[in-house]
């Protein structure tokens, strides 16, 4: 089980960890498959993820959800979340979680690391937290 | 498939691990649960999941009910007690998800358990208590109200002598729910439950007095919300001006200053607020930094408060606050999410008049008749910090707040005034004492509130200190 401060862009699906969902924006339709892009976050930081055909009404704000082979990549140039085929997202209880909306994960400008060509490291942050999901005043 | 499960668990959630593990029992036992049953004794792991596939049993095979029941008669060593444990706990942690018909199953096998005194029914009878919701008049709560209050009539004898303080318990609930009964209005069906609660009450009260005493002062706060209600107004107005009525042998009930100065355990606010309730609120008032709790409020008041009546429920979330929920000092002195602030959130989420001041009557009822000897300074600190900490910002919560005090110490029962003037001027003083706040300057020298009211509170201390010495 990762924490979200420790994720990084890869293009695996290794990622297992759990959050709490705080936002949800919109479902679209993209060509025939449904798509909501939320926002999630556990106690150390918070993250665009992106749900898919039936994850998008499965899931509400206050639920705790399980990600279990998840990927975190780049999606029409939006760094975001989401199971992916091979990943299975679950919830597992609602509200009893603590959360911090910054940093956000998916405001991260990522370099590749000079010394290790497959891993990415943060450069910058582009905004502290969500510019999509700005926090309630 | 279909048939064997307890619950409706929706795609993509992880099931219950108490189902799981009921229903993967039922699956392993499901050969031995079928007569001719077996004479052998079982081995502790062997009894553990027998006890699990039986319950299983009766919820999912109601026409296997009375063989599953039968079989557990005939294995149990424990005075039920295995078996008790875990009904308690699929009541605490499934009720509200459970499928209609394994409900219907679940107060069936209650009935059974209460008639053979399986050990610890008593808890299974107060965790269903719980499950009764607050202004809910929909049909689920308006059923699991009435298959209890029949439950409690049809066992009162047992109940009496085994159990006595199940019944105050069923008391306090079924006063409560009876305000949200009679105000549906004369629906029909309502009509019939309700006479079935007021029936159960009035029972309890006129044939058991003692245990309203047990209850202490929150019996008269229920009460007085039932004074519409002729029964109940006859029993209050015995309880002020005829009170020899409720002697028996052995036991004098003089006056009703006896009741007033019993505080009220928590083990009854508690049975206003469902455990998945409670959860949600220990969550908040131990894990949530001041300032970051906004979405948890929200989602709070999107699963509880979703509906215009459901702000009834406050009143009972602001006495568990006051009553059953006291934070440790490491707590109060963090930067979580303290008590007087959750209140004041509530106390803003309220829309009707009669609401505010019924929620306003809630917080400062045990300052009413304060007396440190018996009550629990944690129990009236919320207000003063309320009232305090909203004078910067907020003074007219403050100023509202002491209004209401100041007017319940006039009015709030004329012929014992000076009983509820010391309770009040005491709780300010031990609240000064023990430095919960500095000092009453912040109030009777605040610029903002108006100077009548400064008057008032501090003829009231003035009062206060020369009846006491």
């Amino acid at each position: 089980m990762v924490l979200l401060k420790d994720i990084m862009p890869a293009a695996q699906n290794n990622i297992d960890t759990k959050f709490i969902l705080l936002e949800k924006g919109n479902t679209t339709l993209e060509g025939k498959n449904r798509k909501c892009l939320t926002l999630v976050a556990d106690e150390t930081a918070a993250v665009h993820l992106q749900l898919w055909g039936d994850e998008c009404d499965a899931f509400d704000s206050g639920d705790i959800i399980h990600l279990s082979k998840g990927i975190f990549s780049y999606q029409h140039g939006n760094l975001v979340l989401r199971a992916g085929k091979r990943g299975k997202l679950e919830k597992r209880g609602e509200f009893t979680m603590s959360y911090v909306e910054i940093p956000n994960m998916s405001e991260i400008h990522w370099i590749p690391d000079p010394s290790n060509s497959k891993n990415y490291i943060q450069d910058y942050a582009i905004s502290p937290q969500s510019r999509i999901f700005p926090p309630i005043p | 498939m279909a048939a064997w499960m307890l619950t409706l668990t929706p795609p993509l959630e992880a099931e219950n691990a108490l189902e799981t593990s009921l229903r993967e029992a039922f699956e392993s036992e499901k050969a031995s649960l079928r007569p001719p049953f077996s004479l052998a004794i079982p081995s502790p792991d062997q009894y553990t999941l027998l006890n699990r596939a039986i319950l299983h049993g009766v919820l999912t095979e109601p026409q296997f009910a009375k063989t599953h029941i039968k079989h557990l008669h005939a294995i149990v060593t424990d005075g039920y007690a295995a078996f008790v444990t875990l009904l308690l706990s699929l009541v605490n942690h499934l009720y509200p998800k459970l499928l209609a018909s394994v409900k219907t199953q679940l107060l069936w096998l209650t009935d059974q358990i209460v008639c053979v005194l399986g050990v610890g029914y008593d808890a299974v009878l107060v965790s269903l208590l719980r499950q009764i919701a607050g202004a809910d008049c929909g049909d689920g709560n308006l059923w699991l109200c009435s298959k209890l209050v029949t439950l409690f009539l049809e066992q009162w004898d047992r109940l009496l002598e085994d159990s006595p303080h199940v019944l105050s318990f069923a008391l306090y609930t079924f006063l409560r729910v009876l305000t949200d009964h009679c105000r549906g209005g004369n629906v029909e069906k309502l009509e019939t439950l309700k006479r079935l609660e007021i029936h159960l009450c009035v029972k309890i009260v006129r044939e058991e007095f003692h245990l309203c005493l047990k209850i202490g002062r929150d019996f008269i706060r229920l009460l007085q919300d039932l004074v519409h209600v002729p029964e109940f107004r006859a029993i209050l107005r015995d309880i002020l001006f005829n009170p020899c009525v409720f002697n028996v042998v052995g036991f004098q009930f003089k006056d009703v200053s006896q009741i007033y100065s019993t505080r009220t355990s928590s083990r009854y606010s508690l049975l206003r607020i469902s455990p998945d309730m409670e959860t949600q609120l220990r969550f908040l008032l131990t894990s949530i930094k001041l300032g970051h709790q906004k979405r948890h409020q929200v989602w709070f008041a999107k699963k509880f408060l979703n509906e215009p009546d459901k702000e009834f429920v406050i009143v009972d979330i602001v006495r568990f606050i006051c009553c059953a929920h006291h934070p440790s000092n490491e707590i109060i002195q963090s930067d979580i999410v303290p008590r007087w602030a959750l209140i004041g959130w509530l106390l803003t989420s309220c829309r009707r008049n009669h609401v505010v001041a019924n929620v306003k009557l809630a917080l400062f009822y045990d300052w009413l008749f304060f007396d440190e000897r018996v009550d629990n300074i944690m129990n009236i600190e919320p207000a003063v910090l309320l009232m305090v900490h909203s004078v910067p910002k907020y003074v007219d919560i403050t100023h509202a707040l002491l209004e209401f005090l100041l007017h319940l110490v006039d009015s709030y029962d004329v012929e014992r005034k000076g009983f509820v003037v010391k309770g009040v001027s005491s709780a300010f003083q031990l609240l000064v004492r023990k430095g919960v706040i500095r000092s009453l300057d912040v109030l009777i020298s605040c610029p903002a509130l108006h100077p009548g009211l400064k008057e008032r509170l501090k003829s009231l201390i003035a009062c206060g200190t020369v009846g006491s010495s």
